[in-house]
């Protein structure tokens, strides 16, 4: 039983927080706040796999949510709502409760295949070079959509608001929140079993020494295309439920600031470290809505802050260590790996 | 006895330079054989071409074949070479995962096995019990080692990976001279046990009272060959490698 108690608080925690999204005791602005949290875990998370975890420099992760931002949109936009594609919605709003998964998933692999774009030439770059290669495929992605006249170009995309309010009118409960409770849950656990599986174990072995892996039989080539693609994909899921909290996408939220704060919850929280990345994107979020009477003079507080950091604490607040290799009790709360 | 490795009139360059003029030498099932040389003689572009390491490490070979069990290897990704071929190599500057404790290393080696946990633990107490000074120190970060432990370590590491035949690079490099004596016993008992070896070397006095058979290699040729004994009383190669 106390193993599990790890995983049961977890589950009575999303519990709890929709129970009292329901009843009002948190309102809108937390809500809004705490799916922020969520959608910035996930991205900080799926970053570490190839930042942290495999030693590369990717700095377009904003480009890879911005794919899946779009992708899922366009197909909750086409089922639920009228548009100047198709015009009437191709599902019953019934229908959304079942059709929203589908369309994160397939937000999700929309980016993974993106992340080809990065996963091949990384097969013989590596570092400063690999690191243009990623920054040249988020312009891809923005510049792409940008010129997309047929889903809105540099205007935005909208509608995407008709899939969220039928879900709400099969049962009325902030559907969103749960979603991206459990998105966030799965994209940890997803990256938690893959980093401590063997197969996993080649990505740090990438990181140290590619040759030494490859005597080792790992096959690098594969283990980078694995790496780099699951990455993309999770920070294509964020961007998925990203859209639908907001209703609206429009590309330039995805550009290269968006990579940047992604980059900055990574190298905050500790490279290699899943705990770190969780912790760090709760901390970002949190502050930047703390700092939010600063107005603009935030973004020279919060770089501060982070030059502070690196100065006295470089490695980041966990350093490649897990929550559970500083407080080892806490092994006793759950079992999985 | 058959010839498990074959190297045929190997060419191989890096860019526009020739490393290799076309060498030859064999390896036989059950034997130890060194290839010794100077510096830059070509003896590791040797090594790293049969395990066709990826770039920009990465010599090409324009010519020849080497054959292992009289299959090509040139068209053998090298992850297959350890996984699939049993082949194991202990290369140049050990390249352990410095980050890692020494059991972790040892771990990582068995990535591509599949013959269950009861045979890596008979060949975890192997290494253990090969090179005591390791067993104490199994929890320990490998790159906290000495120099000659991380040589163990190496070592420990390629048998990990299931192998039959096994290729050193220099495992003398940077060794005090006791630990280098234990390392070619340990080596010895490996053989002894069924291992083939290859193995190369600058110390060419040591290697060849260690090995059964010996190649020269003097910038990318092969200048001599014999039997260990041959090869320690031939003139040329006593004045060139082995102080008179």
């Amino acid at each position: 039983m106390q193993k599990h108690t790890f995983t049961i608080s977890l589950f009575v925690g999303i519990f709890a927080l929709t129970v009292l999204a329901q009843l009002g005791v948190i309102n809108q602005y937390l809500q809004s706040v705490i799916m922020l949290m969520g959608v910035n875990i996930i991205l900080s998370t799926s970053l570490n796999l190839v930042n942290g975890y495999m030693g590369e420099f990717s700095c377009g992760h904003g480009g890879f949510m911005c794919v899946g931002a779009y992708v899922t949109s366009v197909v909750t936009v086409l089922c639920f709502s009228k548009n100047h594609i198709l015009g009437a919605p191709l599902l019953p709003p019934s229908m959304a409760l079942f059709a929203f998964p589908i369309a994160l998933f397939a937000g999700a692999a929309a980016a993974a295949v993106a992340g080809l774009v990065v996963a091949i030439p990384s097969f013989k770059t590596r570092g400063d070079y690999l690191a243009i290669i990623t920054l040249a495929a988020n312009y891809i992605v923005i510049s792409a959509i940008d010129n997309l006249e047929i889903i809105g170009g540099p205007r935005g995309f909208m509608g995407m608001n008709a899939a969220v309010n039928g879900m709400e009118g099969i049962v009325d409960i902030p559907w969103m929140l749960l979603w991206v409770l459990f998105g966030t849950l799965f994209s940890v656990w997803l990256l938690r079993r893959f980093v401590s599986s063997t197969l996993g174990k080649g990505v740090p072995a990438i990181a140290q020494d590619e040759i030494a892996a490859e005597i080792m039989s790992v096959d690098t080539n594969r283990m980078k295309l694995i790496a780099f693609m699951l990455s993309s994909g999770i920070a294509g899921l964020a961007g998925g439920l990203f859209a639908h909290i907001l209703g609206y996408v429009n590309p330039h939220s995805f550009d290269i600031m968006k990579s940047t704060e992604v980059m900055v919850m990574v190298y905050l929280g500790g490279m290699g470290s899943l705990s770190g990345a969780t912790l760090s994107a709760v901390l970002f979020t949190v502050l930047l809505e703390v700092l939010r009477p600063l107005e603009i003079w935030k973004w020279v507080v919060i770089p501060l802050l982070l030059i502070l950091l690196m100065q006295f604490r470089p490695e980041g607040i966990m350093g490649n260590k897990e929550l559970s290799d500083l407080f080892p009790k806490l092994k006793k709360y759950y079992s999985f790996k | 006895m058959n010839t498990l490795l074959e190297v045929k009139n190997l060419k191989v360059r890096y860019g526009n330079i020739e490393a290799l003029h076309g060498i030859s030498f064999d390896v036989k099932e059950g034997e130890i054989v060194t290839l010794i040389g100077a510096n830059g003689a070509g003896k590791s572009t040797t090594l790293l071409s049969i395990c066709r390491l990826p770039p920009p490490e990465a010599p090409r070979v324009t010519e020849g074949d080497i054959l292992f069990k009289g299959q090509s290897l040139l068209n053998v990704p090298p992850h297959k070479i350890v996984s699939e071929l049993n082949m194991a190599l202990v290369p140049e500057g050990r390249r352990i995962f410095g980050n890692l404790t020494v059991e972790e290393n040892l771990k990582l080696a068995t990535y591509a096995r599949t013959d269950g946990h009861e045979a890596i633990h008979r060949d975890f107490e192997r290494v253990y019990t090969l090179f005591s000074r390791l067993a104490e120190r199994r929890k320990q970060r490998s790159e906290s080692l000495s120099g000659g432990e991380q040589q163990m370590l190496a070592v420990g590491r390629a048998l990990m990976s299931k192998c039959s035949f096994i290729m050193l690079d220099e495992p003398s490099m940077g060794l005090a001279p006791l630990l280098m004596y234990d390392m070619f016993r340990t080596l010895k008992v490996l053989n002894q046990e069924g291992m083939t070896i290859l193995l190369i070397e600058q110390n060419a006095n040591l290697a060849l009272r260690f090995a059964h058979r010996g190649y020269v290699l003097d910038t990318g040729e092969i200048v001599a060959r014999g039997t260990s004994e041959e090869l320690l009383a031939d003139p040329e190669v006593k004045k060139a490698y082995l102080g008179g």
